[in-house]
C-alpha cells in the first residue's frame, strides 16, 4: 500500500514538473484556470477567443459602471468549448448577461491540439471537461492524454527550465479579470481583405452550438448578447455579418458589432492596436468597454454595486493591480523607445 | 508487492517516461512546437550563398504544384527568404502574430498574387500563394475565368472538398474556387498546418 502510494507520488510530480506552466511564454493558457481562484459573483461572462480577452477590459466596467465582469475567454476558443465554459461557469454562478464574441463561428471541426490545450487544461475536472475534450479533440489527439497528461508531456524533459520548477505548484496571476493587458502600439496597416471562400455559410456544427449556448442562456434566465470585436483581421466577411445579424433578429438576441462603431467608440487604429490590427491595446480595450457598459446598463439593465462593501474592497485591489501593470508596461514600452 | 519490486517498476516506468522524447515532438513552454508530424517533410530550403536570387529561389522550392512569377518559381513549404530576394519588396506587406504563439504569420502582396508564410523555427515557410487576377496562370497555364472544361482538360476531375475542385500533389493542394463553371479563385495551399 505504502509503496503504491510512493509510485503515484512521484508520477503525481513528475506530471507537474512537465506540464507547461504558461508563466513566462505562451501566457495565454494560464487564462482558463484564473476564474476558480475568484469569488464567483459576475453580472457578466464574457466566452470566445482572444478577441474577448484581449478587446475588453473588465475594470471599466467595474471602475466607471459598477458592473462585475469576468472573461472566459482563451486563444482560438472554439464555439463548442465556449458552450462548455459556459456550462461549467454556471456550476458556479448565474450571471445576468453572457457575451459572446461571433468570429469563433468560422470554424466547424476541430482545428489544433496546441489551442484545445490552452483552452481545456485550464478547466477543472468535470463531466463539462469531458464533453469539451471529447469535442474539441483533432484526429491525433486522445482522451487518456487529457486525463493523464504525462503522457503527452514526458519528452518535454530535456525543455524543463527554471519556471517549471518555480510553478509546479502555483501560477502568477496574467489576467485582470480574464483581461490580457498590453499597452504598446503598432498601427494597422496594409491589412489584407479576405480571401474568397467557396462557401460563405458557417457550418452546421457552429450552429448547433451556438443555439446550445442560446438555450443554455435562455433556460436559465440569462441575456445573451453577440459581438464581433473590432478585430481587422481576420477579415469578417460582409456573408458572415448577415448571418449573425438574422440570428440575432430570428433569437431576439442583441449583437453588437464594434468594426461598425469605430466612430461611436473613438477607436483610432493609428494607436488603439499593439499588432496592427488584430488585438486592441490597453487604450483600444478601454474605449470600447466604455462603451459595453453604457449598453450594458441601459440595455441589459444592469444595476452600479460600487456602492457593496465587500465587492468594492475586493475591487480595490484588482485595480491597485491593473494600474501597477500599467505602470509597469507603460515604462518598459518608454525604455524600448528610447532604445 | 515488495518494495524492491516496487522501486523497479518505477524506474522502468519513468525512464519509459521520459526516455522516448525523439520519437514525437515536444509540447514545451511553447507548445506551438505540437505537430501531427505532418511537417516532416518540409524542405531544407538551404542554399549556397553564392547563387543567383532566381536559382535560389529555383531552389528552395519544394513539392507539388508550383507558381512562377516570371523567372522565380515559388512552391509551398518552401523558404521564404530566397522567393523574397528574387521577387523584390512586395506592394504590401502585413504580419499577423498569431493568437498567444511566438511568431508572424506574414502577407506579401504583389499585384497579381499574393503569398503567406507561417514561421518553422528561425525561418518563414510558404504556406499559400494566391492568384489575385487574370495576369498571371499556373504553371500549367490556368488563370482566372478560365473555364471548368479547361481547367479538367489540365488537371484532370480533381476531387471536390468544401466547395473548391483540388488537386493534391506531394502534400500540397492547389485549389480552385468556381462560380458558373468559371474560375474565381485559385489557391496553392500547404497542407502542413
Amino acid at each position: 500500500m505504502g509503496t503504491a502510494v510512493i509510485v503515484l507520488a512521484s508520477l503525481y510530480l513528475l506530471q507537474r514538473l512537465l506540464m507547461p506552466k504558461y508563466a513566462a511564454d505562451v501566457v495565454e493558457g494560464a487564462l482558463i484556470a484564473e476564474y476558480y481562484g475568484e469569488e464567483k459573483d459576475h453580472d457578466v461572462v464574457f466566452i470566445g477567443d482572444c478577441e474577448v480577452y484581449e478587446n475588453f477590459s473588465p475594470a471599466v466596467l467595474w471602475q466607471d459602471y459598477g458592473i462585475n465582469s469576468y472573461i472566459r475567454g482563451s486563444a482560438q476558443q472554439l464555439i463548442w468549448q465556449s458552450y462548455y465554459l459556459l456550462k461549467d461557469t454556471l456550476r458556479y454562478e448565474k450571471p445576468q448577461v453572457v457575451i459572446f464574441n461571433v468570429l469563433a463561428m468560422q470554424y466547424n471541426e476541430p482545428q489544433r491540439e496546441a489551442y484545445n490545450r490552452m483552452t481545456l487544461e485550464g478547466m477543472r475536472w468535470s463531466r463539462d471537461k469531458a464533453d469539451a475534450i471529447r469535442a474539441s479533440m483533432t484526429e491525433e489527439e486522445h482522451f487518456l492524454d487529457y486525463v493523464f497528461p504525462l503522457l503527452r508531456y514526458h519528452s518535454r524533459w530535456s525543455e524543463l527550465g527554471a519556471e517549471d520548477v518555480e510553478y509546479m505548484f502555483h501560477s502568477p496571476q496574467i489576467s485582470h479579470n480574464g483581461y490580457y493587458m498590453r499597452v504598446d502600439v503598432k498601427p494597422a496597416e496594409n491589412v489584407p481583405e479576405g480571401r474568397i471562400l467557396a462557401d460563405y455559410r458557417f457550418g452546421e456544427n457552429a450552429w448547433a452550438y451556438l443555439d446550445r449556448i442560446t438555450a443554455l442562456c435562455r433556460e436559465n434566465d440569462i441575456r445573451l448578447i453577440l459581438v464581433k470585436a473590432p478585430s481587422l483581421y481576420p477579415y469578417w466577411y460582409d456573408q458572415w455579418e448577415e448571418q449573425i445579424e438574422g440570428y440575432a433578429a430570428e433569437n431576439d438576441l442583441l449583437y453588437i458589432n464594434f468594426l461598425e462603431l469605430v466612430e461611436e467608440t473613438g477607436l483610432d487604429f493609428t494607436t488603439d492596436t499593439y499588432d496592427a490590427g488584430l488585438h486592441l491595446n490597453l487604450s483600444g480595450a478601454e474605449k470600447i468597454t466604455g462603451y459595453l457598459g453604457e449598453v450594458l446598463r441601459q440595455e441589459a439593465g444592469l444595476k452600479d454595486r460600487r456602492a457593496e462593501e465587500h465587492l468594492a474592497r475586493v475591487w480595490d485591489g484588482k485595480i491597485e493591480a491593473y494600474e501597477q501593470e500599467k505602470e509597469r508596461q507603460y515604462a518598459n514600452t518608454a525604455l524600448d523607445d528610447s532604445k | 508487492m515488495c518494495k524492491k519490486t516496487a522501486a523497479i517498476i518505477l524506474t522502468a516506468g519513468l525512464l519509459a517516461l521520459t526516455g522516448c522524447g525523439d520519437s514525437e515532438k515536444v509540447i514545451d513552454g511553447n507548445i506551438e512546437n505540437v505537430t501531427t508530424g505532418s511537417r516532416s517533410e518540409e524542405p531544407t530550403g538551404e542554399m549556397e550563398s553564392s547563387q543567383a536570387p532566381e536559382q535560389q529561389a529555383e531552389t528552395a522550392v519544394s513539392k507539388g504544384y508550383v507558381f512562377e512569377a516570371g523567372a522565380v518559381t515559388v512552391g509551398v513549404d518552401a523558404d521564404m527568404a530566397p522567393v523574397l530576394q528574387a521577387l523584390g519588396d512586395p506592394a504590401s506587406y502585413f504580419e499577423a502574430a498569431s493568437c498567444a504563439f511566438e511568431g508572424l504569420d506574414k502577407i506579401y502582396t504583389y499585384s497579381s498574387f499574393e503569398i503567406d508564410t507561417y514561421p518553422q523555427q528561425d525561418r518563414d515557410l510558404v504556406s499559400a500563394i494566391i492568384l489575385k487576377d487574370d495576369s498571371v496562370t499556373t504553371a500549367e497555364g490556368i488563370c482566372i475565368g478560365d473555364s471548368l472544361e479547361k481547367l479538367q482538360e489540365t488537371y484532370g476531375d480533381g476531387v471536390q472538398e468544401n466547395g473548391m475542385l483540388v488537386y493534391e500533389k506531394d502534400g500540397m493542394k492547389l485549389c480552385f474556387i468556381l462560380q458558373d463553371d468559371n474560375i474565381i479563385s485559385i489557391e496553392y495551399r500547404s497542407t502542413a498546418l
